[in-house]
């Protein structure tokens, strides 16, 4: 479904704001109805686990998935990446 | 009023206390580990200000002007502090100097107003009500409500004076309930937090802060229609506020109204031209109707404000190549390829129109 790309801009918008992720390190966009991810992914907490990271990280894809005329999301993390359909580390963010 | 109701009352007191008490403890823990945040030292001079501790709160306010001598809402809560400690010289300094640096401030007149009235000062008193009154028609209003202002006139019994004389109060329990809104929405606690905010807005009326700061938690809690109403409130107060429109414009983006979404978008822009973010989304409402050119427009200001700002690049490649401008796009894709080699989204655009 072809849907306007400013209204999916602000449905991305709205999930991170209500979500407990850091987003002062993320920055996000869309072209043609494809989401794109990019910067340091960081929860509320440092406290958190990287299995509550990756958690969150599948969390926020699905829900970015089910907004009306989303066609992909592309995620370029600089501390995170998606191998076999699994969320895993890169490297440590300080 | 029925037992019920009363001692419902008490129930609700004895919550708050103990809310308050919470926060207060959180905040002192923040200060121990973070001692240069002049944020903090504020809040918690707020909070000891609100638990009856005036000298606690004045300790903390200073250190916060210390850590950062320029911050504003430090220095207004100092001066009401020494106003409640009847320290009157060094509040007149504070909002004397505050004056000059905003004489358009209708609250700072006010202020001195009720000062110099405390202070038997009474011509100097009626000539900062009058300009308060010049500066906003608001304060008309209010002085006309409370009865201290009638044909032109002041108007003071012991009864009004003693209101008046406390009036400066709203500022700091407005201030007060505003941090303990925000703090709650932090916490994800919306409703709690509507409460507390507009127990501010109704104390200072005039602060477009508070419409704003409710705006954002209705927009939170998905309550579009009451979010737009606080962001207009706010706008009708000051409207300069740049990023009210923005607000507004991203409200209405949820609703899927996005004709009313571009017009304060423009607006927002307008206001605000150094946003670069603000200029993206301006960028995408105008490709969406498709007025690619001004998309382009606005895109390329995205990218003289911030040259790695890669979405807009993305974006702005899309347009060309949509546009059958194959050298422009290319230029883009490899622009973007520079900055994140393994997008192969991009990768496959450029390879096929290479």
């Amino acid at each position: 479904m072809l849907r306007d790309d400013f209204v999916i801009q602000t449905n991305v918008r709205r999930i991170l704001i209500r979500s407990h992720i850091d987003y002062s390190e993320i920055d996000f966009g869309t072209v043609r109805g494809v989401v794109y991810i990019q910067g340091v992914f960081k929860v509320g907490t440092s406290k958190d686990t990287e299995d509550i990271i990756g958690k969150t990280l599948r969390s926020l894809e699905m829900k970015i998935r089910s907004i009306p005329g989303v066609v992909d999301v592309k995620f370029q993390l600089l501390n995170w990446k998606k191998e076999k359909g699994q969320w895993m580390p890169t490297k440590k963010v300080e | 009023m029925d037992a019920d109701k009363k001692s419902r009352i008490r129930r609700l007191k004895g919550k708050q206390v103990k809310l308050y008490k919470q926060i207060s403890i959180e905040v002192e823990g923040k200060i121990q580990i973070y001692p240069n945040y002049a944020d903090l030292h504020n809040q918690f001079g707020l909070l000891s200000m609100v638990e009856g501790d005036p000298e606690g709160a004045k300790s903390h306010f200073l250190e916060a002007l210390s850590l950062n001598p320029k911050y504003r809402e430090a220095t207004l809560n100092l001066g009401f502090l020494y106003i409640e400690m009847k320290r009157w010289k060094e509040a007149e300094d504070i909002f004397l100097s505050e004056a000059r640096k905003h004489p358009k401030d209708g609250f700072l007149h006010h202020t001195l107003g009720v000062l110099y009235f405390q202070t038997g000062r009474q011509k100097e008193a009626l000539v900062h009500i009058r300009k308060a009154i010049q500066c906003h028609p608001y304060y008309r209003d209010y002085y006309k409500k409370k009865g201290v202002w009638h044909r032109g006139k002041v108007l003071l019994d012991q009864k009004r004076e003693r209101a008046f004389k406390k009036i400066h109060l709203n500022y700091h329990y407005a201030q007060f309930h505003n941090f303990i809104g925000l703090y709650l929405a932090r916490k994800g606690k919306s409703t709690q937090a509507v409460r507390e905010l507009k127990k501010a807005a109704k104390l200072t009326p005039d602060d477009f802060l508070f419409h704003a700061n409710l705006g954002n938690v209705y927009y939170y809690q998905g309550a579009y229609r009451k979010a737009i109403q606080e962001y207009k409130k706010a706008l009708e107060i000051d409207p300069l506020y740049g990023m009210g429109y923005a607000n507004l414009s991203y409200t209405y983006g949820l609703m899927d109204r996005t004709r009313e979404a571009l017009r304060y978008m423009e607006r927002a822009v307008r206001l605000s031209p150094r946003y670069a973010d603000l200029h993206y989304n301006l960028a995408l409402l105008y490709s969406d109707r498709k007025r690619y050119e001004k998309a382009i427009s606005e895109l390329k200001k995205a990218l003289r404000i911030n040259s790695d700002y890669l979405f807009a690049r993305i974006n702005l490649g899309v347009l060309y190549e949509e546009q059958k401008k194959w050298n422009e796009a290319r230029r883009e894709y490899r622009k973007v390829l520079q900055i994140t080699p393994d997008n192969e989204d991009v990768r496959r655009r450029l390879e096929r129109i290479s």
